[in-house]
C-alpha cells in the first residue's frame, strides 16, 4: 500500500519538475500571475508530500525553493535571471534527490553537499529571513473567497471539559477577529461562586459581533475543533437578514476546506495512465493481426466466394481502423521534447557566452513515443553543435551586419508517413574548406578526391570525424555527430544537411511516424523477398539492359536526365548473380544522394509489421528488422542507408559520386 | 564447470540425435519441437546461424550447430525436427532453433551423475558439452547451451 | 522562548515531516515512536502542543490520549490527533479520549502549519 503511494508520490513529483522547467522558462519570458502560481503549487505539493513518502531531503530542500517562490507569488520577490536561473538549478537539484530514490544516506550526504548548500544559501539569500509568515497568506487565501462585507453575531459557549482537552477560547476569539473587525462581549452570568468552582471548567459564553467579508464557511472553519461548545452564528446581510441557525461545526466544514484537493483529482482524471509497455503489447497483437490480415487476402484470393470477398474487405477494413487507432494512441506532440530544448539552449548560450534565441514551431505535430524516446539526444547534440560551432559571437556577428543574437530554429511537420524535423541555425555555415583538411586528416578521404558540397556536408556524420581532442566541454558528451546518424538510421530515417557560409546550416531529420508498422515495397531478388521502406523509395524503373552495357564499367544509370548510380542487390547479399532479363530499379534516397538498387522482381507493396531481429543478426549491415509475409514465410527488411554506406566500403561495390 | 549443471530444471532431459548420436538438452528451455521449416536465409549472417523462421508470429533465428560440433552438414531426412527453444543471450530472453536429425524422447535423468564425455572418436569441442549420461545402452551427451548458443560477431561487417 | 512541540508517529516520515515544517516557523520539536514513548517524553519535556498517530505499536494514540489527559503533563493543552478519511468513527473517539482536533491524512505542511498557530497562537 506504502509503496503504492511512494511510487504515486515519485511519478507525481516526476511530472510536476518537468512541468516546473517549463513554467520557470515560461517565467523568463511573461510573469504572469498564473505561471507563479502554478510553480508554487508545484513545488509545494512537492515539499508537502516528499516527506509523507519518504523523501524529506527532496522536501527540506524544496522548502527553500518553495519560500523563494512565496514571496514571487506576494509580489515581493521579482522573478528576475537571477531567480530562474537559480531556480532551474533547484530544479536540476530537486530532480537529482528524487532520483537517489528517497531517503538514505545518499539523499543526506547530497543535501548536506556543498552545491546543494550553495544552492540553498542563495535561496534564502533571496528571501531573506527564514520565516516568511504563512499565517498571513492562510487567512488571505481563505479570504478569496470572500462576499460583501455584512455583521455577523457569533455566540460561542465551551462545553465543560472543553478547556481541559485543550480548546483555547481565546485564541479563537482572536482568529474570529482576525477575520475582520468586530467587538465582544463576555457573559459571566453562569461563573459560580469560589469555593463552587472547577479551575479546570469553563462557565463563560462569548458574544461576538463582526463585521466581514468571510461567508459562512469560513466562520465555521475557526471552530472546526471546538465541537465541544455551543455555537450560534447569525447572519446579516445587507438588508436581508437571515434565519438564525443553531449549528454545531461538523464534517461539512472540513469538507469544504478539503476542496481544492478535490478539484485537483478531477482535473487530473480527463486521462488515464497507462504503462506504455501495455501500448507495445497491444501493437504487437495488432501486427499480428495485420499479418493474419494478409494471409487471409492470400486466402480468399484463391477460394472464389463472393460472401468472403465481403467479409475479407470487411475485416480489412476494421484491422485499418484499429490499427490507426492504437498508432494514435501512441502519439505524443513533438513539444515534449522540444520544450527540453529551450532549458538546453539557454544554459549552453549562457555558457558559450552567446545571445542565442530558441524558436520553435510544430511543436504540435505528433510521433510515435518510441520515436520521441529516441530522438532526444541526437537533437540536443545538433543543437550543441549549432551554438558551439555555428552560432557565432555577437560582435563577430555585428562585424558582419547579422544581429547581434543568433537565432536557432527548431521545426517539426508531418509529410506523409514522415516527421521532418529541422534545426536550423543563423550562424557561420559549415566551412568547408576545414571539413575537407580534417577529413583528409582523420584519413576519411584521399588528398585528391573531389567532393561535392553535400558530400562535404555530409561528412560531418562519419565516425572519427570529430575526435575527442577538438570537442569543447559543450558539445563533448562521448557522442558525435557519428552517433546521432546511427540512433536515426536505427529509427529507419534519414538525415540531411544544408549549409551557406555566413548564412547558416540546416539540419533536417526525416523520420518515420511510427516505428512499429511501416509500408514497404516488397521486392524479389531470387527466390528470397525482401522489404524496402516505401519512405525511402523515390520511383521504380525498368533496368534497360542496353544502358547498362552502354555503361559498362560504371554502375551508373541514365534516369531522364539524371545519371543514377545503382547497386547490384546479388552480390551484395551473397546471392548467385540473376539471369533475369526483365529486371527492375528501385531508386531510393540515402543521405540526400539517388541510388539504384536493382533486384529481380517488384511484388507489390503494403503495411508491414517490423519484428527486430536477434542478437544474432541485429548488426548486419543493410538490414533493418524483419517481417511475415502473407504466406507466413520470412522476409527481411532492408535498411537502405546502412546498405549504401556499406555498399561503398566494398570491392566491386564503389557508387561513383554523382553530384 | 562442465559439473555446475543446474539440478532443479536439469532432472528432464529431450534425446535427439545428430549423426546417430544421441545428445540432450533441458527439457526446461525448449519451446516447442516442429517439422522442419525452410528458413529464409539472411545475407551476410554468421555461417552459425543463417537464416530465419517464421514460428508463430515470432522470427527466429535457426542456428547449425552440427557446424559448432565440427559435424557435417545435414543431409534431409523423414525424421528431421526442429527444436525451438529459449536461450538468454545478453540478458534477453531470445527464440532460437536448429535441426536434429530425429527427437526420440524425454528422458528422466540424475545430472549429478554427469560423466565426463568419453572419447568415442569424435572431435566435439568440449566447451560445448556439458557431461555425458548413461542410458541404457549409451551415452546421451549433455550439450552445454551457455556456450553452444552464444552469437559470433558477423564477420562480414568487417 | 520556543514552543515545543510533541510529534508522535511510528513512520519516520511523518515526523521528519512535521519536524521540519514546524522548526522553521520557529517551533522546537521533539519526536516519540509510539503512544509510550509519546507519554514518557510528555511528562519529561512538558510540550505545548501534541501531534499524535493514532494506529501505533505498543500504546495507540487513543490511550495515549487518555493517559494524557489523566496526567498533570497533558492537562489543557492542545492534542492533535492524525486521522483518515477512511476511519470517520476514530475522529469521534480521539475526541471523547480528548483530543483537540485532528489532521486528516495525508496532509501537507501548510495544513499542519495552520493547525498548530490556530491551537498555539
Amino acid at each position: 500500500m506504502f509503496e503504492q503511494a511512494v511510487a504515486a508520490f515519485v511519478q507525481e513529483a516526476q511530472e510536476i519538475l518537468s512541468e516546473l522547467e517549463d513554467l520557470i522558462l515560461g517565467l523568463e519570458h511573461e510573469q504572469d500571475q498564473a505561471t507563479i502560481d502554478a510553480i508554487f503549487r508545484g513545488l509545494h505539493t512537492i515539499k508537502g508530500s516528499g516527506s509523507m513518502f519518504g523523501y524529506t531531503c527532496l522536501a527540506r530542500f524544496t522548502h527553500h525553493f518553495e519560500n523563494a517562490y512565496e514571496l514571487v507569488r506576494s509580489g515581493d520577490l521579482q522573478p528576475g535571471k537571477d531567480l530562474i536561473d537559480l531556480s532551474l538549478a533547484a530544479q536540476d537539484k530537486m530532480s537529482e534527490f528524487l532520483e537517489l530514490g528517497g531517503d538514505g544516506p545518499r539523499a543526506e550526504s547530497l543535501l548536506v553537499s556543498p552545491e546543494t548548500c550553495a544552492l540553498i544559501d542563495k535561496l534564502t539569500a533571496l528571501t531573506g529571513a527564514q520565516t516568511t509568515a504563512p499565517a498571513s497568506t492562510e487567512t488571505a487565501k481563505t479570504g478569496a473567497a470572500a462576499t460583501e462585507k455584512r455583521t455577523v453575531e457569533i455566540v460561542f459557549s465551551p462545553l465543560s471539559d472543553a478547556l481541559c482537552n485543550g480548546m483555547r477560547p481565546d485564541l479563537l476569539v482572536k482568529e474570529l477577529l482576525e477575520l475582520g473587525s468586530g467587538s465582544v462581549r463576555i457573559d459571566t452570568s453562569a461563573v459560580p461562586s469560589l469555593d463552587e468552582m472547577d479551575p479546570t471548567q469553563s462557565y463563560l459564553t462569548w458574544h461576538i459581533t463582526l463585521l466581514t467579508e468571510q461567508d459562512r464557511a469560513g466562520i465555521e472553519d475557526v471552530f472546526i475543533f471546538a465541537d465541544d461548545a455551543d455555537l450560534k452564528i447569525t447572519e446579516h446581510v445587507a438588508d436581508e437578514p437571515k434565519d438564525t441557525e443553531d449549528n454545531a461545526p461538523n464534517a461539512t466544514a472540513s469538507k469544504a476546506k478539503s476542496a481544492p484537493g478535490g478539484a485537483k483529482t478531477e482535473h487530473r482524471q480527463e486521462n488515464i495512465r497507462v504503462a506504455s509497455s501495455r501500448l507495445d503489447d497491444m501493437m504487437d497483437s495488432i501486427g499480428e493481426l495485420v499479418i493474419a490480415q494478409a494471409r487471409l487476402d492470400a486466402v480468399s484470393e484463391s477460394v472464389t466466394d463472393p460472401n468472403l470477398d465481403a467479409m475479407v474487405e470487411e475485416v480489412g477494413r476494421l484491422v485499418l481502423g484499429l490499427r490507426d487507432a492504437t498508432l494514435s494512441i501512441r502519439m505524443l506532440p513533438i513539444e515534449t521534447v522540444f520544450g527540453k530544448f529551450r532549458r538546453v539552449v539557454r544554459d549552453l548560450s549562457a555558457e558559450l557566452g552567446k545571445d542565442v534565441q530558441l524558436v520553435t514551431s510544430g511543436g504540435e505535430t505528433e510521433v510515435d513515443k518510441n520515436v520521441i524516446d529516441r530522438i532526444g539526444d541526437p537533437l540536443v547534440h545538433m543543437i550543441r553543435n549549432s551554438i558551439d560551432h555555428g552560432i557565432e559571437a555577437s560582435e563577430v556577428r555585428e562585424a558582419e551586419g547579422k544581429p547581434a543574437q543568433g537565432t536557432l530554429r527548431l521545426s517539426a511537420r508531418q509529410e506523409g508517413g514522415e516527421i521532418h524535423i529541422a534545426i536550423e541555425d543563423n550562424g557561420a555555415g559549415l566551412n568547408h574548406d576545414a571539413i575537407r583538411k580534417k577529413a583528409i586528416e582523420r584519413g576519411l578521404i584521399d588528398e585528391d578526391t573531389e567532393l561535392t558540397e553535400r558530400e562535404l556536408n555530409q561528412m560531418i556524420f562519419e565516425p572519427g570525424f570529430s575526435t575527442a581532442a577538438e570537442i569543447s566541454s559543450v558539445s563533448g558528451r562521448g557522442v558525435g555527430m557519428d552517433a546521432v546518424r546511427t540512433t536515426i538510421d536505427g529509427l529507419g530515417g534519414n538525415i540531411e544537411v544544408q549549409s551557406k557560409q555566413k548564412l547558416g546550416t540546416r539540419v533536417t531529420l526525416r523520420l518515420p511516424v511510427t516505428m512499429a508498422i511501416i509500408d514497404g515495397l516488397r521486392v524479389r531478388l531470387g527466390k528470397s523477398v525482401y522489404v524496402i521502406p516505401l519512405s525511402a523509395v523515390e520511383e521504380c524503373v525498368e533496368m534497360d539492359m542496353t544502358e547498362k552495357a552502354r555503361t559498362s564499367g560504371r554502375s551508373v544509370l541514365q534516369i531522364r536526365e539524371h545519371m543514377v548510380p545503382y547497386l547490384e542487390l546479388d552480390p551484395l547479399f551473397a546471392q548467385e548473380p540473376s539471369q533475369e532479363h526483365q529486371r527492375r530499379v528501385v531508386v531510393v534516397r540515402v543521405d540526400g544522394q539517388r541510388v539504384g538498387l536493382v533486384v529481380d522482381d517488384i511484388l507489390g507493396q503494403g503495411q508491414t509489421v517490423i519484428k527486430s531481429l536477434s542478437p544474432y543478426h541485429r548488426d548486419l549491415p543493410g538490414l533493418g528488422g524483419a517481417t511475415i509475409l502473407g504466406d507466413g514465410r520470412v522476409a527481411l527488411i532492408i535498411d537502405v542507408a546502412t546498405l549504401v554506406r556499406w555498399a561503398e566500403t566494398q570491392h566491386g561495390a564503389n557508387i561513383p559520386k554523382v553530384a | 564447470m562442465t559439473q555446475s549443471a543446474n539440478l532443479d530444471e536439469a532432472n528432464m532431459i529431450l534425446v535427439f540425435r545428430l549423426e546417430g548420436e544421441a545428445f540432450g538438452v533441458s527439457v526446461g528451455i525448449v519451446h516447442e519441437i516442429l517439422d522442419p521449416l525452410d528458413p529464409t536465409p539472411v545475407p551476410n549472417a554468421d555461417p552459425f546461424a543463417p537464416g530465419v523462421i517464421n514460428v508463430r508470429g515470432v522470427v527466429v533465428p535457426v542456428v547449425n550447430i552440427r557446424r559448432r560440433l565440427g559435424m557435417s552438414a545435414e543431409q534431409s531426412c523423414d525424421t528431421a525436427r526442429m527444436i525451438v527453444l529459449e536461450h538468454t543471450i545478453d540478458g534477453s530472453p531470445t527464440k532460437l532453433a536448429f535441426l536434429a536429425d530425429a527427437v526420440e524422447q524425454v528422458v528422466e535423468a540424475d545430472v549429478t551423475t554427469l560423466e565426463k564425455v568419453p572419447d568415442l572418436g569424435a572431435s566435439w569441442p568440449q566447451t560445448f558439452l556439458k557431461g555425458a549420461l548413461r542410458r541404457e545402452e549409451e551415452m546421451v551427451i549433455l550439450l552445454e547451451t551457455e556456450t553452444l548458443f552464444v552469437p559470433c560477431l558477423p564477420a562480414s561487417a568487417a | 522562548m520556543s514552543k515545543t512541540v510533541l510529534t508522535i508517529d511510528d513512520s519516520k516520515a511523518v515526523r521528519d515531516m512535521v519536524m521540519f515544517t514546524l522548526e522553521p516557523e520557529g517551533y522546537a520539536v521533539i519526536a516519540a515512536e509510539n503512544g509510550q514513548d509519546g507519554l514518557d517524553k510528555l511528562r519529561a519535556n512538558r510540550p505545548n502542543l501534541v501531534i499524535t498517530d493514532l494506529n501505533m505499536p505498543i500504546m495507540n494514540g487513543l490511550d495515549f490520549i487518555s493517559n494524557a489527559r489523566a496526567d498533570p503533563a497533558g492537562t489543557g493543552i492542545p492534542i492533535v490527533m492524525l486521522t483518515t478519511e477512511s476511519a470517520p468513527d476514530m475522529k469521534a473517539k480521539g475526541k471523547e479520549a480528548g483530543a483537540t482536533g485532528w489532521i486528516n491524512k495525508p496532509f501537507d505542511a501548510d495544513k499542519l502549519v495552520a493547525v498548530t498557530r490556530k491551537l498555539l497562537g
